[in-house]
């Protein structure tokens, strides 16, 4: 009974919200939940909907088309040029996108997965889900969380089905460089495996336009960003579209986690695979979803600026506590996503109780002496050990009395 | 926003649009459908620029009774809130009472109904040089009884056209050739099938797009899909034939 579940975990972040919710006062800082409510343009573009009576029926699989056209213009916005028509799904969520694809290329003799670790936790377990095996290459820390290139090609073989990655990274909140990014679609023509990009987090890149410019190159050393070249995705590359496979969601975009809505696009001949996963999965991504998803996209955009200016707001409150706690815990300033992802020094540990370089300890000591919930480094890959994910998605009040709890037992 | 506030903002916004059409008078382009207006007019503009040639387009989707007069003035939404509306439409006043107000020879505007009486509405507002038709479909269909209703709304604007102005019709679409009949203007034809005016011919998709000829001219996009090549087409014939 249960044999293809016995090796796949419960997201680690579940494991923490559960026990949490047992614990009266605990303030929250593990789930990459924004702390807004959904932009009130997009519940009119739902109710709009809902009223006229048009989301009681499914959609067409690949979804609505007038929202598929709304992504195309969005993404030929963005230099990436896709036929709404073929090219486009309107997915349950990233994940659910992630999942389709993957099941739709994982062959028997072709069945490994690439994850950098640190990453998302429940890549490994989709991966796993999708009947594929997780392989991890390690992001090296002291160069900035870039990925090691030597490792990564050890790790790829001619099982390699495909590389899995979000970036801007969770939870470095770190953003592969465009070269990077080229070399790994250069290894991927080589050894013929496809590229999953995961990009629900590249609307939050800070400093943001409202911040000091000098402030954008100090932070992004080498990167196309310094150079003024903006975010830079391999779904821009025609001579890369059977490959790349990206994955947009809005949830955290327009704070629409409970929506569940985002979608996925690549070259047709991928798409016509995915979909028919797509379809045997969800038949058709929530229909008044799709329609808040129409609002957000079309007339989200303020909303979408202030969230990100109160995200670097919240990003430099953060780091301000956590300047406070060098002795306790090392961090690099996150360049994306709304994660900080600290390292866990050894006084952290002792202050706590801890055993020492257990992160999953630490984050229990914290939860049960501090109340205070946080995810476990390990959780996001083994090279993740020894640090915890943090995150200023919540409010400032929360992030406060957060950082003041693990003050009081850092002292 | 109640509904009274909505037809008030509504109606002022219309006037504000006539008056700035009446001072600027530019060469009006419609386009009208269910789909593929967003590209067609995308196009249009971009030939235009080639061209050196001032035009622009609706703003976002601003493309019915609220959104086409803020597109002729263009001007942004002011969404829910009562006090942007008051700062758009004075913005708009300002803008028209200006001595040396900026001349844009050429709007190129998506027109899209919802409703049945829709088109006349819209048609006070502006009036068409040329309309483009695209295709007629069942996506906004909420509202109408069936495809034949919604071509009678397409006729309106066909009438609307002067003696020298043009219609561009799809040439695959049967009811919007059907519509030619109502034209006292010139009427084209564009499309994928024999027969059409201007047809796109020998369409491979290829790494970085699509290429095509159109009239044995070869012709390359970087964009993917059927609605790419029309809006290819429509733009190739406009500039072509009257611009």
């Amino acid at each position: 009974m249960f044999s293809r579940t016995q090796n796949i975990n419960l997201s680690p972040i579940k494991q923490i919200e559960l026990l949490a919710s047992k614990i009266p006062d605990v303030v929250s800082l593990a789930q990459g939940i924004p702390s807004f409510d959904t932009p009130e343009v997009v519940k009119k573009a739902a109710f709009k909907a809902l009223s006229r009576g048009a989301v009681a029926k499914y959609s067409l699989t690949y979804g609505l088309p007038e929202l598929r056209e709304t992504i195309e213009q969005k993404l030929a916005e963005e230099e990436m040029f896709y036929d709404f028509e073929k090219e486009i799904i309107v997915t349950a969520g990233s994940i659910e996108a992630i999942t389709a694809s993957l099941i739709a290329i994982i062959e028997p003799r072709k069945n490994e997965v690439i994850l950098f670790s640190p990453s998302y936790t429940s890549y490994a377990e989709v991966v796993k889900v999708s009947g594929g095996k997780p392989i991890f290459s390690n992001l090296i820390e002291s160069n900035g969380w870039r990925i090691d290139f030597n490792d990564l090609k050890k790790k790829v073989n001619s099982k390699t089905a495909a590389i899995l990655f979000c970036n801007p990274n969770n939870p470095t909140g770190t953003i592969f460089p465009k070269e990077d990014l080229l070399k790994i679609a250069e290894l991927s023509g080589k050894k013929n495996f496809f590229i999953l990009s995961d990009e629900v987090y590249k609307d939050f890149i800070y400093p943001s336009p409202f911040a000091d410019k000098n402030l954008v190159e100090a932070n992004l050393f080498d990167s196309q960003f310094a150079k003024g070249e903006g975010f830079f995705s391999l779904a821009q590359i025609p001579e890369l579209r059977k490959k790349v496979i990206r994955i947009f969601s809005l949830s955290k975009a327009y704070a629409m986690t409970g929506w569940r809505i985002g979608f996925l696009h690549s070259d047709e001949e991928n798409i016509k695979e995915i979909l028919k996963i797509h379809d045997s999965l969800v038949t058709c991504a929530p229909v008044i979803s799709q329609y808040a998803a129409m609002g957000a996209l079309d007339y989200g955009e303020d909303d979408l600026n202030k969230f990100r200016h109160e995200f670097n707001e919240r990003l430099n409150l953060m780091c301000n506590h956590l300047d406070e706690l060098k002795d306790f815990f090392d961090y690099q300033k996150p360049i994306g996503s709304y994660f900080v992802f600290p390292e866990i020094l050894p006084a952290a540990y002792k202050a706590l109780g801890a055993k020492q370089g257990d992160s999953w300890d630490f984050a229990l000591k914290l939860l049960e002496k501090a109340k205070v919930a946080v995810v476990p480094g390990v959780a996001f890959g083994p090279s993740g050990e020894n640090h915890f994910r943090i995150s200023f998605g919540r409010d400032e009040k929360d992030i406060n009395e957060a950082m003041e709890r693990i003050k009081k037992y850092m002292q | 926003m109640n509904n009274f506030l909505k037809k008030i903002i509504q109606f002022i916004l219309k006037w504000l649009a006539k008056i700035y059409l009446w001072r600027t008078r530019p060469y009006v382009v419609i386009i009208a459908g269910t789909t593929s207006r967003h590209w067609i007019k995308e196009a249009i503009i971009k030939e235009l620029k080639n061209k050196g040639l001032n035009s622009r387009g609706n703003r976002k989707n601003f493309n019915a009774e609220i959104g086409l007069p803020l597109s002729i003035l263009n001007l942004p939404s002011g969404e829910g809130s009562f006090s942007s509306w008051l700062k758009i439409i004075l913005q708009a006043i300002k803008l028209i009472t200006n001595y040396q107000l900026p001349i844009t020879n050429y709007l190129i505007l998506e027109m899209a109904i919802d409703r049945p009486e829709d088109m006349n509405y819209l048609l006070s507002i502006v009036r068409p040089n040329i309309a483009i038709l695209t295709t007629i479909t069942m996506i906004y269909r909420e509202n109408f009884e069936n495809l034949s209703e919604i071509a009678l709304e397409y006729r309106k604007l066909v009438r609307a056209l002067p003696k020298d102005g043009l219609l561009l019709l799809n040439f695959d679409d049967q009811r919007m050739r059907d519509l030619a009949k109502f034209a006292s203007c010139r009427v084209l034809t564009c499309g994928l099938s024999d027969g059409a005016d201007y047809q796109a011919k020998n369409i491979k998709k290829i790494t970085a797009g699509q290429q095509f000829e159109i009239k044995g001219v070869p012709v390359k996009i970087n964009r993917f899909g059927n609605h790419h090549v029309y809006a290819k087409i429509a733009a190739y014939a406009i500039r072509s034939e009257k611009i």
